[in-house]
Parts: structure tokens; C-alpha cells; sequence
């Protein structure tokens, strides 16, 4: 099994986002500068190797996504306070297409329930295997990484 | 209808759903969790269960285990609205008693397809 590739991340994020939320994002090769708050979720998983998906964004791309998901305005009161809730459930959706997609669906996988936390600060980098960035039609960054346990 | 997800976003999602779809439901409550849904089960009529799996307190497998045991609900069917899994987990959910699994994300129709195929009818009214 070859190792994943942020390509990889960037399709089925980028997927996912059409699917559930119908966004058209595009690829972002460079990785974004907080300016600040951030939302991180993150959701273990279990497979032929264990690790973790890691979703980073900021609380307007969250209300964009919650949005969208739900059919309403970004603007409503609604929009902002599902966009926790919103965000989780994409990592959720991210993990399961990720778990079938890279260790294939004949192999046994178990996924985490998502976690999500508000940072007023851009966090430290933490280890990952590979990420990948997508920016919304806003131009508002979603970044999807992957931290894979070592064989 | 029961819709069953410990996200409030995928439940809302699932309501809107249904709604594009065109399906004429009654009624939609929602629950949390099984544990929660199994309350909501003692306390209306319900057709058709749209069950998450990954959830706190009482998963959907555990969810579908115990309505099959229970006479009162073994009739109810339930469909499991999960994310993508492999093959053996689909199958090992379908052998517990659940009658579909419909892979997140999905479309309106999709959901209308199968929760017609489930049901046998279109259009109607369904609780």
C-alpha cells in the first residue's frame, strides 16, 4: 500500500464538501495564515494502521459550511451556531470516505467519534503524515490533515 | 419518521432531505442517540427508523439489536444512514435486523429511494 498523498485528502475532502454542503472548493497549495481563531476537529481511526484526520478552519468557513449544509443564509443566527456541529459532521463523512478509499472497503476500519475544540490561536504545527487545503467560494480555507500511525 | 444522529446538523440535514425529496412525512422527531430513541419509540407511532451507527450512549447497532428483540418494535424497520464502511460492517449491520444501509453523503433522491423501497409506497403519508 502506497503512502497517502495529499492529493488524496484533497479529493475527498473536496468531495465531501460537494456532497454534503454542495461547495465547490478549489486546491490551495499553500497553507493558510491564521489570522484568528481556529476551529479544530479531529476523529481517530482504527484499520490495517490506526491514526488520526484533523480538520482546521476558521468560524466563517464554519457558518459558510453549516450554511450550506442546512439550505439557509449564511447570515442567520442558525448559520453560526451550527457551525460546530457542522464541521464535525464533515470530518465524520471525511473519515468514513477516507477509511474505504485508502485501506479499501474489504478491510475491517473503526472511526472515532469527532472532537471539536475553539482555539482563540492558530495551534503549533502537530505531526502529520500528509495535509492538504482547500479554499470555499468565500476564499475561506479548510485544511484536512492526516496523521497516520508509522508502520 | 424517527431520525436518529447525535449531530443536530445531520438531523436537520436529513429533515431537508426528505422535504426535497418530495416525501410526504407526517411527522419527523428526532433523537440523539438509541437510548433516546428508543424513548421516542414508547412514546409515538413510528413507521420507519433513519438511524446514524457512530454514536455516544447506545450506537445504531446496538439500536437495531434491541428493537429486534423487542415484539413491539421487531417491525419497525430501520434504515442505517452512516458514513462510507467496509463491506463486512455493512453486512454484519444488515444481519442485526437493520433493512438498508444508505452511505453519507447522499442525495434527496437517494434517501426517497430507498426509504420507498423500504415502505412499498410513494407519496404517502408516513409518520
Amino acid at each position: 500500500m502506497t503512502e497517502p498523498t495529499p492529493e488524496l485528502l484533497t479529493d475527498i475532502l473536496g468531495r465531501v464538501l460537494e456532497e454534503s454542503a454542495f461547495i465547490l472548493a478549489e486546491p490551495d497549495q499553500e497553507p493558510p495564515r491564521w489570522g484568528g481563531a481556529v476551529l479544530r476537529a479531529s476523529i481517530a481511526f482504527e484499520s490495517t494502521r490506526g491514526g488520526t484526520l484533523r480538520i482546521l478552519t476558521n468560524p466563517q468557513a464554519a457558518s459558510e459550511i453549516a450554511a450550506n449544509m442546512l439550505g439557509i443564509d449564511q447570515g442567520e443566527e442558525e448559520a453560526r451556531s451550527s457551525g460546530r456541529a457542522a464541521v464535525s459532521e464533515l470530518l465524520n463523512v471525511v473519515g468514513g470516505a477516507f477509511l474505504t478509499r485508502y485501506f479499501g472497503s474489504a478491510v475491517p476500519s473503526q472511526l472515532g467519534l469527532p472532537d471539536t475544540e475553539l482555539l482563540a490561536a492558530p495551534p503549533p504545527d502537530a505531526h502529520r503524515t500528509c495535509a492538504a487545503t482547500v479554499r470555499l467560494e468565500s476564499g475561506e480555507p479548510v485544511v484536512l490533515e492526516l496523521d497516520l500511525e508509522e508502520r | 419518521m424517527l431520525v436518529v444522529d447525535d449531530s443536530p446538523v445531520t438531523r436537520k440535514m436529513v429533515r431537508r432531505a426528505l422535504g426535497l425529496c418530495g416525501l410526504e412525512v407526517a411527522e419527523v422527531h428526532e433523537a440523539s442517540d438509541g437510548a433516546e430513541a428508543l424513548d421516542k419509540l414508547g412514546q409515538h407511532h413510528i413507521d420507519l427508523v433513519l438511524a446514524d451507527i457512530n454514536m455516544p450512549v447506545m450506537n445504531g447497532i446496538e439500536l437495531v439489536e434491541h428493537m429486534a428483540r423487542d415484539p413491539d418494535l421487531c417491525t419497525v424497520p430501520v434504515i442505517i444512514v452512516a458514513t462510507p464502511m467496509s463491506q463486512d460492517r455493512v453486512e454484519h449491520v444488515l444481519d442485526k435486523g437493520a433493512r438498508a444501509y444508505l452511505a453519507k453523503p447522499f442525495r434527496p433522491e437517494a434517501l426517497r429511494d430507498v426509504v420507498v423501497q423500504i415502505l412499498g409506497t410513494q407519496g404517502g403519508s408516513h409518520d
